[in-house]
């Protein structure tokens, strides 16, 4: 019995001191309640980029990371905070590409681009806006920001580059979608207010592009810069009877001018569209959230409200 | 008996919660630590005298003539608050301040081929090496001076942002360490306390149980204007201060008893390392573990705690 007990406290101490080695450390990001309240329900956010670092060349098109980006590490204007900016099909874009490798290090740029929120990078610290944004040191900071895809760069239109992610030789098709929304179904979130600031809590997350089918749930709406439509999510292919793959259906970012935001400004309720999408926190849940409860409450019941932004219709 | 006991459960909950105080501690104290030193400014005048340093100039022969020129030019001085060393410079006012003092009272302009020529015009020196050679890369590879002195600021930074994080990463174990041994927080010890002593257990595991109530320890962010990014207040919320029975827990369960001769064995040093790889992984893992562990132990609660009164038998 005695050896029973001490097995026990080993294993205890064992098991204690292991966890943290199966965890991921958590980081807060905090926003004024005015920015989420001013872009919860936007696609895009315009404003000036100060461009530090860049890649020399697009990502190559393949499989894991190879997406094809152009990344972008800076400092910008308006969100303020670590962020990159990311042009999609950057083989594509030479003329933009062309006058990025131009700039020099600190020059300030008009951008317009999708606002995306996500603890891709998150780091190891946390991520509070308006605080001294330190220059990155590579194309690849630690941030939670970024705008992806890029719309606008400097004077070059970049909706042109909302397309499947693909050269000649090969196609980047991003996770399955019973693989992606499992995971993004499951991601922690806790979701805190201060008078003034919403901070939202969350730790490293995976499974950064997904191919799925969308089935409308309703109608899109026009929210100025895009549109936004709720929708059930599907694998790709998956019969007419398949249970959805989300606990309910997501909303889901359409960019203006994009193919994908031309197709669907034309569908209607149950109307069914393949397509590479990317995920976001979704701001308006979170408004939603905070606006529920006074004080310094926490909500993390709930996990963290995502919705997709749509980059490229697929085949 | 199962496996995990009530015991077992409420030794790991009293663990637990000793880590999660002892974390909060060590968060506070790496906070007032990184205010009293100013890190990140040291870093960079490092970084920056590794850069100008050794470098005389026309009227003074002083090795650290031209960083002290550097350090009077307007560019910079209006960068230091109340004198202080700013924390962060960019890679284009670096490269603006040294051109400007490379070519000041010249009648050249500051140009790929034009700057080994400024650069050859002041006294033998570290700067004047590596200007002209950058001045040479640079009419060879068709960028401009500008360029090259970011490319040279840049390459430096990167060592210092390396620098940076190795030394914070360094303090956090160092702050951990001397808490641990400061307290003497010997986890086997801590342990065996819990274990043998159901009165203490059974406290520490009340007061886990208020804590658990409280919010999680994160931060809280207010702005002087929700719809003005700028000027964070960034303060650690309610749930990182210790109450006074949360105090005396620790008095209690840690702490010299004894000559410390006495109490120094091989498993005291294996109960320290144990809590310094705990301590790292900070007050939020060690609470929200906590919080999953008491509702497993309010799930599992002995038949003689969840004893409730009898319905009323009905009508």
């Amino acid at each position: 019995m005695h050896s029973l007990k001490r097995f026990q406290v080993f294993l205890l101490l064992v098991s204690l001191i292991t966890s943290p080695l199966l965890a991921r450390a958590e980081i807060t990001v905090a926003l004024t309640k005015g920015f989420v309240k001013k872009y919860k329900d936007k696609a895009t956010i315009p404003t000036t980029f100060s461009v530090d670092k860049h890649h020399n060349a697009p990502n190559p098109i393949g499989g894991g990371s190879d997406d094809g980006d152009i990344h972008i590490a800076g400092r910008d204007s308006v969100v303020l905070l670590p962020m990159v900016a990311e042009i999609i099909n950057g083989k594509r874009e030479n003329d933009t590409f062309n006058f990025l490798m131009q700039t020099t290090a600190g020059q300030t740029v008009p951008m317009t681009g999708v606002w995306r929120l996500w603890f891709e990078h998150p780091g190891s610290e946390d991520q509070i806006q308006g605080e001294t944004v330190p220059a990155p040191t590579g194309t690849n900071p630690d941030h939670i920001f970024e705008f992806h895809p890029v719309a606008k760069f400097g004077s070059f239109d970049c909706l042109d580059s909302f397309l499947p992610i693909a050269d000649q030789a090969n196609e980047f098709r991003g996770y399955p979608a019973d693989k992606a929304f499992g995971a993004y179904e499951q991601r922690p979130g806790t979701i805190t207010q201060s008078n003034t600031a919403i901070m939202i809590l969350s730790n490293k997350a995976g499974y950064n592009y997904a191919d799925f089918e969308m089935r409308l749930t309703g109608k899109p709406k026009d929210v100025g810069d895009g549109y936004i439509v709720l929708a059930d999510v599907f694998n790709a292919g998956a019969p007419a009877n398949a249970d959805p793959l989300t606990q309910e259906p997501r909303r889901m970012i359409f960019v203006k001018g994009s193919k994908p935001g031309d197709k669907i400004a034309t569908m209607k309720k149950g109307d069914k569209l393949h397509v590479l999408g990317i995920p976001r926190v979704n701001l308006n849940e979170v408004w939603a959230i905070v606006s529920g409860f006074q004080g310094h409450d926490e909500y993390s019941e709930g996990g963290l409200p995502y919705e997709m932004i749509i980059v490229a219709l697929l085949t | 008996m199962g496996l995990f006991n009530s015991t077992v459960l409420d030794v790991a909950i009293g663990l637990i919660f000793i880590y999660l105080l002892l974390a909060i501690i060590c968060t506070a104290a790496n906070e007032w630590l990184a205010a009293l030193t100013q890190t990140r400014a040291k870093f960079l005048k490092k970084g920056l005298k590794q850069l100008l340093d050794n470098q005389p100039t026309k009227g003074n022969s002083s090795p650290d003539a031209f960083i002290q020129q550097f350090y009077e030019h307007p560019m910079v001085t209006g960068m230091m608050k109340d004198k202080k060393h700013p924390a962060y410079i960019s890679s284009r006012t670096f490269a603006a301040v040294v051109t400007d003092l490379l070519t000041v009272g010249s009648e050249v302009e500051a140009d790929v081929v034009d700057m080994g020529e400024a650069a050859e015009a002041i006294p033998d020196g570290d700067v004047k090496k590596v200007v002209m050679a950058l001045a040479q890369h640079a009419k060879r590879d068709g960028t401009s001076s500008q360029q090259a002195l970011e490319g040279w600021f840049n390459d430096t930074m990167d060592r210092v942002t390396g620098w940076y994080k190795r030394r914070t990463q360094l303090w956090t174990f160092v702050v951990a360490l001397i808490i641990t041994v400061t307290a003497n927080a010997d986890t086997v010890s801590i342990a065996r306390r819990l274990w043998r002593d159901p009165v203490l257990r059974s406290a520490v595991v009340e007061e886990a149980k208020v804590r658990a109530q409280k919010p999680r320890p994160t931060v809280s962010v207010e702005y002087k204007d929700e719809d003005d990014p700028t000027n964070p207040t960034v303060t650690r919320n309610e749930g990182n201060q210790l109450s006074v029975k949360e105090e005396e827990i620790l008095g209690e369960l840690l702490g010299w008893r004894g000559p410390i001769k006495d109490s120094l064995k091989l498993e005291t040093f294996l109960g320290w390392l144990l809590t310094v790889l705990a301590l790292s992984m900070g007050a939020p893992f060690w609470f929200d573990l906590l919080n999953k562990i008491m509702n497993v132990r309010s799930a599992g609660k002995s038949p003689d705690e969840t004893k409730k009164p009898e319905k009323p038998a009905r009508a």
